[in-house]
């Protein structure tokens, strides 16, 4: 046996992960692995697989890989998370090791955050914001494909962490000294800052894809203040992605060169700052916050006026606040350290633009109050989501400002109230609202609907069982049980709670098993949309056959007023989506590409290089990074044309097409 | 709403048309940026490694070519001198400029630690 053999052996696989867990998810990987493989070769897809998804660089096609991968991921961080539930069920409970414990809570918080709400987001961004706005694809569709490989490449680096050389330990903040090469001297926290690098820098491309979108690609008459608020969510979070995640980037990769070259940005013993590094982080972590939070109002202020059936309230007013709310978040980030230090008035500023932010906040909850004040309420699974997350939110947004008063933030800082907190905000504002827009475009992204009633079962489950799971978490936060804690012992007060709080993680979990079930059964039994329409909407998606086709609009509609679905179906003239055979051109259409896909997985390549400091294996990355790159740049051929004759072939099929 | 009107993406604005493939001299001024940029890099990298002055010297030296590279970025690949109609671009860059400011400026008064708890 040559001499390396051992030695790779050794730094592929050390102990850490030749746990039982990983063990579990080692044979689950491989089984899964043969599985996928045997169906589609035995299936003969392979070309399909190729040629329709993986190159593909259709706004539509890319939302359902991005939902694919976010359920997934949100598979995996919920297993984290009822790892840790168990493990504090009741004192003493050694189910995973202390090191272990900090591996699955620094895996939870990044996935859920990194690799589930973001790819989510833009799932519905990609799904809806083209067909919304009036426009053929987005304004970059081949970067579009590049943001996605770079993400799914990312999240696959960050992935095999936990079965491939051990993964990060840090916290999904991954705070220096905690992070130095001399404290942390395994491949974990390269892991985590090589793939938070690589999908970082396809967000920031997402970010400029949809301003550019959705400020130069809307219909005709479409002026800004009459977009769907959607849209408008979308361009401030974009807005926001452009600007915060360039200290994300400079945070990473100075942590990268501290750890790869022996810089000292953070060391303190050689003059360094490790606090600059958490100023870094936040800079980028609060506007993050308002990034996955923001889609959520826009979902919820399309899916209010849809279930009520009357415009939304204080449109002008909204779209204010939602602008505020952008600009304001900019602006608090310290109020994730106050008890750093900085002093009072650096403190007493911070926290006054924390409460600041509230006021913007109230004003929406109010409208979507006032929206279904009056309306004609259909309690639909979005709806019921909806609904859910006015209480939900606001107990999250009541505890935030507690948060923001600097004295009582240094006694609740870093315990159960605050992970209480932002849980409350996180799930009862991000992954309520995405859950309901998975529901409600759900027939527009995949041609037929989410089962009703398994849906409102697996949104009882979850809805309770978050309850259940963190309400418990304020009050042991107030008895002083500290977040990242892997065990306690019997007589502190706090096992009661603790159990109540496991038992309503377990209920949430059913929740998902369900959702997927309803999902499952869905494909084979929903009831399919056949007109497009499923839910009476007010915007221009719901003019479009479900799922829309590849151009999606065969004509550009003219828009007058806002809601303008809902206004073409008022005037009877809903027959202004069809369209003459004569009238009908040819298009040209963005052209599939392997060039996204080969590119990422140089990123990836080289992300596993430097994990490891194999530098040959960097290098070879890098060159197919730069390959791709020059492919990119040569590639004159990126659109190709369809025929009118083509279109009308489609249209008449879809039997929109006028005698 | 006119319903049978097709004035639509189709329509041709000369200033919104792609005009990369039109271009037949050598993009040399890119060249040259590109080049530049590096060059403002590796002697600031070469100036901190080699200790070259008294740190807070240092700092001011290496900051001096941080703002002349951002100033070379911004005038080669940001478009910041092109415009085909109103100089929409300019807007975006004032506002990125603001929020940079902004931030760093608020990080430095973070950073001072001006602070008798701490």
């Amino acid at each position: 046996m040559p001499a390396f053999v051992p030695y790779l052996l050794h730094t592929l696989f050390p102990p850490t992960v030749l746990r039982p867990t990983e063990i579990g998810a080692d044979v689950l990987i491989v089984a899964t692995g043969v599985i996928i493989v045997t169906v589609l070769t035995r299936q003969k897809k392979w070309g399909w697989l190729w040629r329709e998804w993986l190159t593909t660089v259709d706004h539509k096609r890319i939302a359902v890989m991005y939902l694919i991968a976010a359920i997934a991921m949100l598979f995996r961080g919920g297993v984290d998370a009822l790892m840790m539930r168990t493990n504090l069920a009741l004192p003493s409970v050694h189910f995973i090791s202390a090191e272990e414990y900090n591996e699955v809570f620094t895996t939870h918080g990044t996935i859920m955050i990194f690799f589930m709400a973001m790819p989510l987001i833009f799932a519905l961004f990609n799904a809806v914001i083209p067909l919304m706005i009036g426009a053929r694809d987005v304004a970059f569709p081949r970067l579009n494909a590049v943001s996605f490989w770079l993400f799914a490449f990312g999240a696959l680096l960050f992935n095999i962490s936990f079965v491939v050389g051990g993964s990060p330990n840090a916290g999904w903040t991954a705070y220096p000294p905690l992070t130095e090469l001399a404290f942390n001297p395994g491949p974990g926290e390269n892991y985590y800052f090589l793939a938070l690098f690589i999908s970082g820098i396809g967000t920031t491309i997402t970010g400029i894809n949809f301003l550019v979108t959705i400020l130069r690609m809307r219909a005709p008459g479409m002026t800004l203040m009459r977009m769907p608020l959607f849209a408008w969510t979308t361009l401030c979070t974009s807005a926001l992605i452009l600007f915060a995640f360039p200290p994300l980037t400079v945070a990473l990769g100075t942590s990268l060169l501290d750890r790869l070259f022996h810089a000292s940005f953070y060391t303190l013993g050689h003059g360094g700052m490790p606090m600059m590094y958490v100023n870094l982080f936040w800079l980028f972590g609060h506007p993050e916050v308002y990034i996955v939070v923001l889609p959520a109002f826009g979902i919820f202020s399309e899916v209010v006026p849809t279930f009520s059936r009357k415009p939304l309230f204080g449109y002008t007013a909204m779209v204010v606040s939602v602008v505020a709310i952008m600009v304001l978040s900019y602006g608090t980030w310290v109020h994730h350290f106050f008890t750093m230090g900085a002093g009072p008035s650096v403190n007493v500023f911070f926290g006054l633009s924390t409460m600041l932010i509230a006021i913007p906040t109230g004003v929406k909850i109010f409208n979507w109050i006032f929206t279904m004040w009056g309306g004609r309420i259909r309690l639909t699974v979005p709806m019921l989501y909806q609904l859910a997350f006015i209480p939900t939110f606001v107990v999250g947004g009541a505890t935030g400002v507690l948060l923001a008063t600097v004295p009582v933030d240094y006694q609740l800082h870093n315990t159960y109230f605050l992970v209480a907190h932002f849980h409350n905000t996180l799930i009862g504002g991000t992954v309520f609202g995405l859950l309901s827009g998975l529901y409600y475009w759900w027939p527009k992204m995949f041609g037929y609907k989410l089962d009703e009633r398994q849906g409102k079962w697996a949104f009882w489950l979850f809805f309770l069982g978050f309850w259940v799971t963190f309400g418990p978490q304020y009050l042991l936060g107030l008895e002083g049980m500290t977040r990242r804690l892997w065990t306690y012992p019997l007589g502190l007060g706090w096992h009661a709670l603790n159990l109540i709080s496991t038992i309503g993680a377990y209920g949430m979990g059913a929740g998902f098993v369900v959702l997927v079930y309803n999902v499952v059964w869905s494909m084979q039994h929903g009831e399919r949309d056949l007109t497009g329409d499923p839910w009476d909407g007010r915007t221009l998606e719901w003019s479009l056959p479900s799922p829309a086709p590849e151009y999606n609009f065969a004509r550009i509609p003219v828009v007058t007023e806002r809601d303008a679905w809902w206004a073409m179906k008022a005037r009877g003239e809903t027959t202004a989506v069809r369209v003459r055979p004569d009238e009908i051109s040819a298009l040209e259409l963005p052209r599939n590409s392997a060039m996204p896909f080969f590119l990422g997985l140089g990123f990836f390549v080289l992300g596993f290089g430097l994990t490891f400091r194999w530098w040959w294996i960097a290098g070879l990355g890098l060159a197919g990074i730069l390959g791709a790159m020059l492919w990119a740049g040569f590639d004159y051929e990126d659109r190709k044309h369809v025929h009118a004759e083509e279109i009308r072939r489609i249209e008449a099929a879809l039997g929109r097409l006028e005698a | 709403m006119s319903v049978h009107r097709a004035p639509d993406a189709e329509e041709h604005l000369p200033y919104l048309e792609a005009h990369f493939e039109s271009e037949t001299r050598f993009p040399w001024i890119k060249v040259v940026g590109y080049a530049g940029s590096l060059v403002l890099t590796l002697v600031a990298f070469w100036a901190v490694s080699a200790h070259w002055m008294s740190p807070t010297a240092l700092l001011a030296f290496i900051l001096g070519l941080a703002v002349a590279q951002a100033a070379l970025q911004l005038g080669v690949f940001m478009h910041l001198r092109e415009s085909r109609g109103p100089s929409w671009q300019i807007a975006g860059l004032g506002l990125g400029l603001f929020i940079a400011v902004g931030l760093v400026g608020m990080s430095i008064w973070i950073m001072l630690f001006k602070s008798g708890v701490s």
